[in-house]
């Protein structure tokens, strides 16, 4: 049962996969003009008549030096170059700036296609304008220009542009070195024999790919956070790319990952297994399609296994977002739907003999239209509003209180939400009522919401701008109604204050007030007993299911320099309930050591976090944080001082 | 006698002047060497002596460095425009002589026509034009250029979010750029670009699944930044919404992060020993009297 399962899964996956691969790969390539990030030449550069022709260099030489930071790749000795233009180079010296889509050959050049061979001092392609500079020596120098791929009729004697010839300035270690590359212009490079560096060792690397393609989909990835990550591209394509990354987290420490990309001009798709080497596997696959100017859906698919290696799974879960969006003039409706199964493998699955855990499997479709952003006239305020409607459904519990045996109480899981009168079957509890019909399997809800908010208003006018005052605040209030006699009410309130005290000083002042109410119809939150003990405070007891949460947050902020930044913020809460230690729960941590949520019923009224990041290297940023965390009477001495965050980050 | 003997030395002095003053010195980058003729990276070959005499361009003395691309050299002219010298150096050597100098002594068979492209991008850009043509069209120094972005978030981003660039510089790197809350809406940060930098960007919270999308709810397209001469350039951008936190709608995923079972109360971690909420009258069962975990 649990293989079929599996399997089936499986065949789920691979069937959403495969459509949207052979959809990635038929797409063209569209290399844009002028998107390049590196400096433009010094000298101007004819104008580009058009999508340049895409252009694939097979590249060998005695070696290569590729230096990532500036995407420049160097190569020297026995320089041989052939071109899916139809023509082969060969050389002393190889220069190419893969940003700026041109390249060099220099020293005894030899430039050979269909009508002949031409040898000379350097040959330049400026590819994305479709010019050709050479310097042939044909008993003498001379200057020619092949225009628009014609190597037949070269324009001799052309002025040509200045930095024609010029090799870049390098004073650093190359990050990548090979004796062989394959460039896809504007896409990507893959280097043959590939060597990387470190502390002056060389690390080999087989095959390597680089991406620079400007296409921003490459970039999407299903991976978690991670303290540090090391990528090797193995293979790639211009639609396609494929990555083994080492990498460690406080969690999962050190382990291996494997990514797969499919790439297209409107649609994506991407697998991938984190960590692959240890037992708690996480397959996730990533799918977006933009049909048309005005609709998009995306998917992201998580399938947990705990597995040893790819055995039959322990335990097996599986969650699915989807999310379809359609843009009008002034508004967007977007629906989301999030199915999960906590349990794919079924009943007994863990352990022969138990009830396997938590048989859920909600299912969730909210469809919400929102406005755009608009300015209330004559005010300085800006309003937003949304409504949407939603389904939430889960069968598992429904006859909860029906079902047990003597001496075995019912499941945990009373469906969605049990609430009513008392039901018949109590299962000898010792204090009913416990359980409660009927248990609510479906339940409905329309939310409507709306946001205010104000930018920036100067509250001064000094003659010096680093005197001057800015205020911002900004309400948002949504009510959501259930199909039982339920509904929840959030408003939140932000007000902040700040000024820049120099050019590396900045900071602020900031106050929230968030108001969470639970409100039941008839009857909701009971009190907390025995009232007024350590564990039933009471405010507490006094709860009812409607909360505050008051902060007050100072923020500094220190940047003397691009490559340092200190930021220190200072929180103070006061909430009802009043926070006792180690009676809320805390919020989970992701894998960083991080909370996933910041608002929460218990926090501690004070906290500190303080943040320093700075250049270590010309491409790696050190990101170390670590939040403080205290309560004030007559909790003391109650400290939590998590651990320190560290990353680092590739810039 | 003495006067036509002045005038001898005189008129031999001035020979001699002439001739020193008609060697010209003149340092660049070689693009190549071969055929009898030197290449810098000018594009521009000359030709060089049989006895042309090479150096060390730091020792003066004897070099095992051939002529070759990347070498940077030191050529002198002779006054018929023929290197006779090339003092060479794997490092930069200092800017000497200018190769306007000797821009007459090039070699090439053809003589020079004016380029079509070169002048016609001496024409002022109209004005609104796209950046993508501004930047064609004009000159940059490469000088570092601070550039500050400044973005206005959507009211409801989370205060402790962390609000990063990415740019295709950075392969799209969600958390390349980390910028710092200045308010309640706003966060900026200060970066140096060389100038001409040409770079496509987006906001995001720190992964791709929380990447801004359109003020109509649709993945938008990177925005485009032409880093001009300037000495400080202040970017302001507004992102409407997040893709994982739209107004009303459900958390979108992130990845290893399984979601909570549907909770219909919005506070996720009450303690545990308190009772789900129960209808008027009924009264759940009293929490035990070890009440919560013991701190």
């Amino acid at each position: 049962m649990s293989r079929i399962a599996l399997s089936a899964a499986f065949a789920a996956l691979t069937l959403l996969f495969v459509p949207a691969a052979v959809a990635a790969a038929e797409a063209s390539p569209s290399p844009a003009a002028s998107t390049a990030p590196a400096p433009i030449a010094a000298t101007p550069a004819p104008e580009a008549t058009g999508p340049p022709p895409r252009t694939i260099l097979y590249l060998n030489a005695n070696r290569l030096d590729f230096f990532y930071n500036r995407f420049l790749i160097e190569g020297d000795g026995n320089v041989r170059l052939r071109t899916s233009d139809g023509f082969t180079v060969t050389g002393d010296a190889f220069s190419m700036d893969l940003k700026l889509n041109r390249f060099m050959v220099a020293g005894h050049v030899t430039l050979h296609d269909a009508s002949g061979t031409v040898s000379g001092a350097a040959i330049s392609d400026f590819l994305d304008f479709r010019r050709i500079y050479f310097v042939p020596v044909t008993g003498e120098p001379d200057r020619w220009t092949f225009l628009d791929g014609d190597l037949v009729h070269p324009a001799k004697g052309r002025v040509m542009p200045g930095d024609a010839f010029y090799f870049p300035s390098i004073g650093e270690h190359p990050s990548i070195t090979g004796t062989g590359a394959v460039i896809d212009t504007k896409t990507y490079v893959r280097f043959i024999n590939a060597h990387t560096y470190f502390l002056d060792a060389g690390i080999p690397l087989g095959s390597y790919v680089v991406n620079f393609s400007s296409n921003q989909y490459f970039a999407q990835n299903t991976l978690s956070g991670a303290s540090v990550d090391l990528t090797w591209n193995l293979a790639g394509s211009p639609n396609a790319l494929t990555a083994l990354h080492l990498r460690y987290d406080p969690t999962y420490k050190t382990y291996l990952s494997v990514e797969q990309h499919f790439v297209g001009d409107h649609e994506y798709a991407i697998f991938s297994v984190n960590p692959a080497t240890r037992d708690q596997k996480w397959w996730n696959l990533a799918l977006y399609e933009k049909l048309g100017s005005r609709f998009q859906i995306q998917s992201f698919t998580q399938y947990y296994t705990q597995q040893d290696w790819l055995r039959l799974p322990q335990a097996a879960q599986q969650t699915t977002y989807i999310s379809a969006t359609y843009a009008f003039p002034h508004s967007y409706v977007q629906a989301t739907s999030q199915l999960t199964n906590y349990n794919v493998l079924g009943p007994g699955s863990l352990n022969p003999g138990t009830v396997a855990g938590s048989l859920d499997h909600p299912s969730q479709v909210q469809i919400t239209a929102t406005s755009f952003q608009n300015k209330i006239p004559g005010l300085p305020i800006y309003e937003q509003i949304y409504e949407g409607y939603g389904f939430n459904h889960d069968s598992v519990g429904g006859l909860q209180y029906t079902q047990g045996s003597h001496g075995i109480p019912p499941i945990p899981v009373p469906g969605l939400q049990a609430y009513g009168s008392p039901c018949p079957d109590q299962h000898d509890a010792k204090n009913p009522p416990v359980y409660f019909c009927p248990v609510y399997t479906t339940i409905w809800n329309t939310v409507f919401g709306f946001n205010l908010f104000t930018p920036s208003l100067k509250l001064n006018n000094p003659t010096n701008p680093y005197e001057t005052y800015y205020f911002n605040a900004s309400y948002n209030k949504q009510y959501q109604w259930n199909s039982l006699p339920h509904w929840i009410s959030t408003a939140s309130e932000n007000f902040s204050i700040n000024r820049q005290f120099s050019r590396a000083v900045n900071t602020y002042l900031g106050y929230q007030i968030l108001n969470v109410g639970d409100h039941y119809i008839n009857g909701g939150y009971v009190p907390c007993e025995p009232a007024g003990t350590s564990f039933c405070p009471l405010s507490f007891t006094s709860f009812r299911g409607v909360s505050t949460l008051r902060t007050t947050s100072l923020g500094i902020n220190f940047v003397p320099n691009p490559d340092f930044n200190f930021t220190m913020l200072v929180r103070h809460h006061v909430d009802y309930p009043i926070p006792v230690p180690n009676l809320f729960g805390q919020p989970p941590n992701n894998i960083l050591g991080q909370p996933l949520y910041t608002s929460y019923l218990g926090q501690a009224p004070y906290d500190a976090t303080g943040d320093v990041r700075l250049k270590i290297l010309p491409h790696a940023l050190l990101d170390v944080s670590r939040t403080f965390y205290w309560y004030g009477n007559p909790y003391r001495d109650q400290f939590w001082q998590p651990s320190f965050v560290i990353q680092v980050l590739p810039i | 006698m003495i006067r036509r003997s002045l005038t001898a030395v005189m008129a031999v002095l001035a020979i001699a002047l002439i001739a020193a003053g008609s060697s010209v010195v003149v340092s660049g980058q070689l693009l190549a060497y071969q055929s009898g003729y030197v290449f810098f990276t000018t594009g521009d070959g000359f030709h060089v002596a049989s006895d042309i005499v090479i150096r060390d361009a730091k020792t003066g003395g004897a070099t095992p460095i051939k002529p070759a691309p990347r070498v940077w050299a030191r050529a002198t002219f002779n006054s018929s425009g023929t290197v006779t010298e090339l003092d060479l150096s794997r490092d930069p050597l200092p800017p000497q002589g200018s190769f306007d100098d000797v821009s007459r002594y090039a070699v090439a068979v053809s003589s020079p026509v004016p380029n079509p492209d070169l002048l016609r991008n001496i024409e002022t850009p109209p004005p609104g034009a796209p950046p993508e043509v501004v930047a064609a069209s004009q000159h940059f120094s490469g000088r570092p250029v601070l550039v500050t972005f400044i973005v206005q978030v959507p009211p409801y981003t989370p205060f402790t979010a962390s609000v990063y660039i990415s740019t295709d510089q950075s392969g799209w790197n969600a958390q390349a750029i980390p910028m710092d809350r200045v308010d309640a809406l706003h966060y900026a940060i200060t970066r140096r670009f060389n100038s001409g930098t040409i770079f496509r960007y987006l906001y995001d919270r720190g992964s791709l699944q929380s990447q801004e999308v359109g003020q109509n709810g649709l993945a938008r397209p990177p925005r485009n930044l032409t880093v001009t001469d300037a000495d400080v350039r202040v970017i302001r951008d507004t992102v409407f919404a997040w893709q994982d936190s739209a107004p009303g709608g459900v958390s979108a995923p992130q990845p290893q992060v399984m979601p909570t079972p549907y909770n219909p109360a919005p506070f996720p971690n009450l303690p545990t020993c308190l009772p789900p909420p129960q209808p008027g009258g009924q009264r759940g069962h009293p929490p035990p009297n070890t009440g919560c975990p013991p701190p």
